[in-house]
């Protein structure tokens, strides 16, 4: 048959939902993927750990640690903290793995590209998913630090943590920019779930970056090395107001990993774009 | 009155790296035929399918889907198709309800779609259980009702009744008679089993290493055994036989007492008896040897081959 040729009137295409009517739906759909996963549970249960270590630490032998009339809000929250940005990279590592994970296991890809929707739509969609568990951890994780606070407050009255106001403006601030700061992390073991389908290369490679950043805080590039960004922040954040000193809104290596977020994910979707998917 | 085929490739060629997978493929599958794609592991079929779902990216060549460019139309022609390739897509940790429920939400269609199509694979009472305890054959059926679910104008099956059992095999082949009978449905579905398609099918296409050796409809393929016929001779020396007869000359000596001569016609037959015998030769059996459609297809896919 010769292609050229074509009759006049071929039947009319149906028409085509616009890209964040498809994105809603893939939004949608993504979400409940997520019902008993381990990236759900992950995301629920993240913050337990460095509340409840050091809530224990404070209850058991805070009368020890804390000096006459220190702040035992700036110590429990201080400590936990810092528990908890030494394991937040490796929290975002799992959970971006996690959940490129029940694509990848049920090989699933190919049946989304085959379907009616653009690839922009799903690939911003679980992007969405993942930036949406990595903010409800760190939220449920000040809750809980806020809850435990409290309780430690009641349970252990002779520590005089009702004598002071929990640190709310630093919180806040510290938990908008460890979010921030964890961006970078995402992109990169996003574009690596995604196109290293085993669940151990993106797993080892970003265990490998949470080791170097932890290593090299001291180093003065270390700003660049996306898994160092929650400890950075935590480290350029005093909880005391310390003299001379203001608090940054976005510090430099916060800018960074917009950067690495944002070249990550626009070079996996451009690849996404062209690549071949089977 | 010229209609446009609703599958149809032009020149269509692929390459994993170096290794060139298909050869200007030309595939046209009518609309409302159940199109056999056939061919043995490894020819090409797979990766066929997935050139024609978009999700792979033609080395060279078109492909067109009701009439229109896939490369320019992909999305609103994707929605007219429902798919199956290889093994199903599917999330263990989900039930079989909220598998089908996540296409459905993804395709923006009607809520009462997902029981329909479970219902219409015969999963409705296993729907709501995790699919990670499902059977091999239930979660080819709930690969089907994924690729029912947007009541399709063309379904694209690959090897469709991988881990089926008897009775899901023939339940396979009346759903897909009646989807394309009283829903008017164009299926195209591959398989390297001659048997299982010939069934179904109402058209058939052959691939063997990337070529298309045959296209046409099954009747078609049917007309090419016939003429693979062989009329079987038994009689006391073949050798002989040959020598004397120039009818024999092209026949071919099997065995010491039999020739297999290529069939030509009943009146042909019926010469060739009266000559042996008016030459003295006795005639101990006579018959007709007709090659199966199995036979056709593995003439045709060796065939090749050798080319």
């Amino acid at each position: 048959m010769n292609p050229s040729v074509r009759p006049s009137s071929l039947p009319a295409l149906p028409p085509v939902p616009g890209v964040f009517v498809q994105f809603g739906r893939s939004l949608a759909a993504d979400a409940l993927k997520l019902r008993r996963t381990a990236a759900l549970w992950l995301t629920l249960a993240s913050g337990v750990l460095p509340v409840l270590l050091n809530f224990c630490i404070l209850y058991f032998k805070g009368h020890l640690m804390l000096k006459p009339g220190a702040d035992g809000w700036i110590k429990y929250t201080s400590m936990s903290w810092q528990t908890a940005a030494v394991l937040l990279p490796l929290f975002v590592v799992l959970l971006t793995s996690l959940v490129v994970g029940v694509e990848n296991k049920a090989e699933g890809w190919k049946h989304l590209f085959a379907l009616p929707v653009g690839r922009l739509p799903v690939w911003l969609s679980k992007l969405l998913i993942i930036l949406g568990l990595n903010a409800l951890a760190q939220l449920l994780f000040v809750a809980l630090l806020l809850a435990g606070g409290y309780l430690l407050q009641a349970l252990r009255p002779e520590l005089h943590l009702q004598q002071f106001a929990p640190p709310l403006r630093v919180l806040g601030l510290l938990l908008g920019r460890t979010y921030l700061a964890t961006l970078g992390i995402v992109g990169v073991q996003y574009v690596l779930s995604k196109w290293q389908q085993g669940f151990v290369l993106p797993v080892a490679v970003g265990m490998a970056g949470w080791v170097a950043g932890l290593t090299l805080l001291r180093w003065e590039h270390v700003g660049w090395i996306p898994y160092a960004g929650p400890m950075l922040t935590l480290l350029s954040t005093p909880f005391k107001p310390v003299p001379g000193m203001a608090l940054p809104t976005i510090a430099p290596h916060e800018w960074y990993q917009l950067l690495w977020f944002g070249v990550s994910a626009g070079l996996g979707y451009v690849t996404l774009r062209w690549r071949n998917l089977a | 009155m010229h209609t446009v085929p609703l599958v149809e490739t032009t020149n269509l060629s692929f390459q994993f790296g170096e290794r060139a997978v298909l050869h200007g493929l030309g595939l046209e599958v009518p609309a409302g035929s159940i199109y056999g794609f056939l061919g043995p592991n490894g020819a090409g079929k797979s990766t066929t399918l997935r050139l024609l779902l978009g999700l792979l990216r033609p080395g060279g060549g078109t492909v067109r889907l009701f009439g229109h460019e896939l490369a320019r139309h992909r999305v609103a022609l994707l929605s007219r198709v429902g798919a199956l390739i290889e093994n199903p897509s599917l999330y263990d940790h989900l039930t079989g309800h909220e598998n089908v429920e996540a296409t459905r939400r993804l395709r923006g269609l009607p809520a009462a779609r997902t029981a329909a199509v479970l219902a219409q694979v015969g999963l409705s009472a296993s729907a709501h259980r995790p699919v990670k305890g499902y059977s091999l054959g239930m979660k080819q059926r709930l690969g089907l009702a994924l690729a029912l679910l947007p009541d399709p104008d063309l379904l694209i099956l690959d090897e469709p009744t991988n881990g089926l059992d008897p009775a899901g095999i023939s339940d396979l082949r009346l759903l897909l008679r009646q989807l394309r009978e009283e829903h008017g449905k164009t299926i195209l579905l591959s398989s390297h089993l001659i048997g299982e398609v010939e069934k179904v099918a109402t058209h058939v296409g052959v691939i063997q290493q990337g070529r298309l050796v045959f296209q046409g409809s099954l009747a078609a393929l049917q007309a090419r055994q016939q003429t693979q016929a062989e009329l079987v001779l038994e009689t006391a020396c073949a050798a002989t036989c040959r020598s004397l007869l120039p009818a024999l000359a092209a026949a071919q000596v099997v065995a010491a007492g039999t020739l297999r001569v290529p069939f030509q016609s009943r009146e042909h037959t019926a010469a060739l008896a009266s000559a042996l015998v008016a030459a003295g030769q006795p005639v101990f059996s006579l018959h007709c040897e007709q090659p199966t459609l199995e036979d056709t297809f593995l003439h045709l896919t060796e065939t090749a081959t050798a080319q």
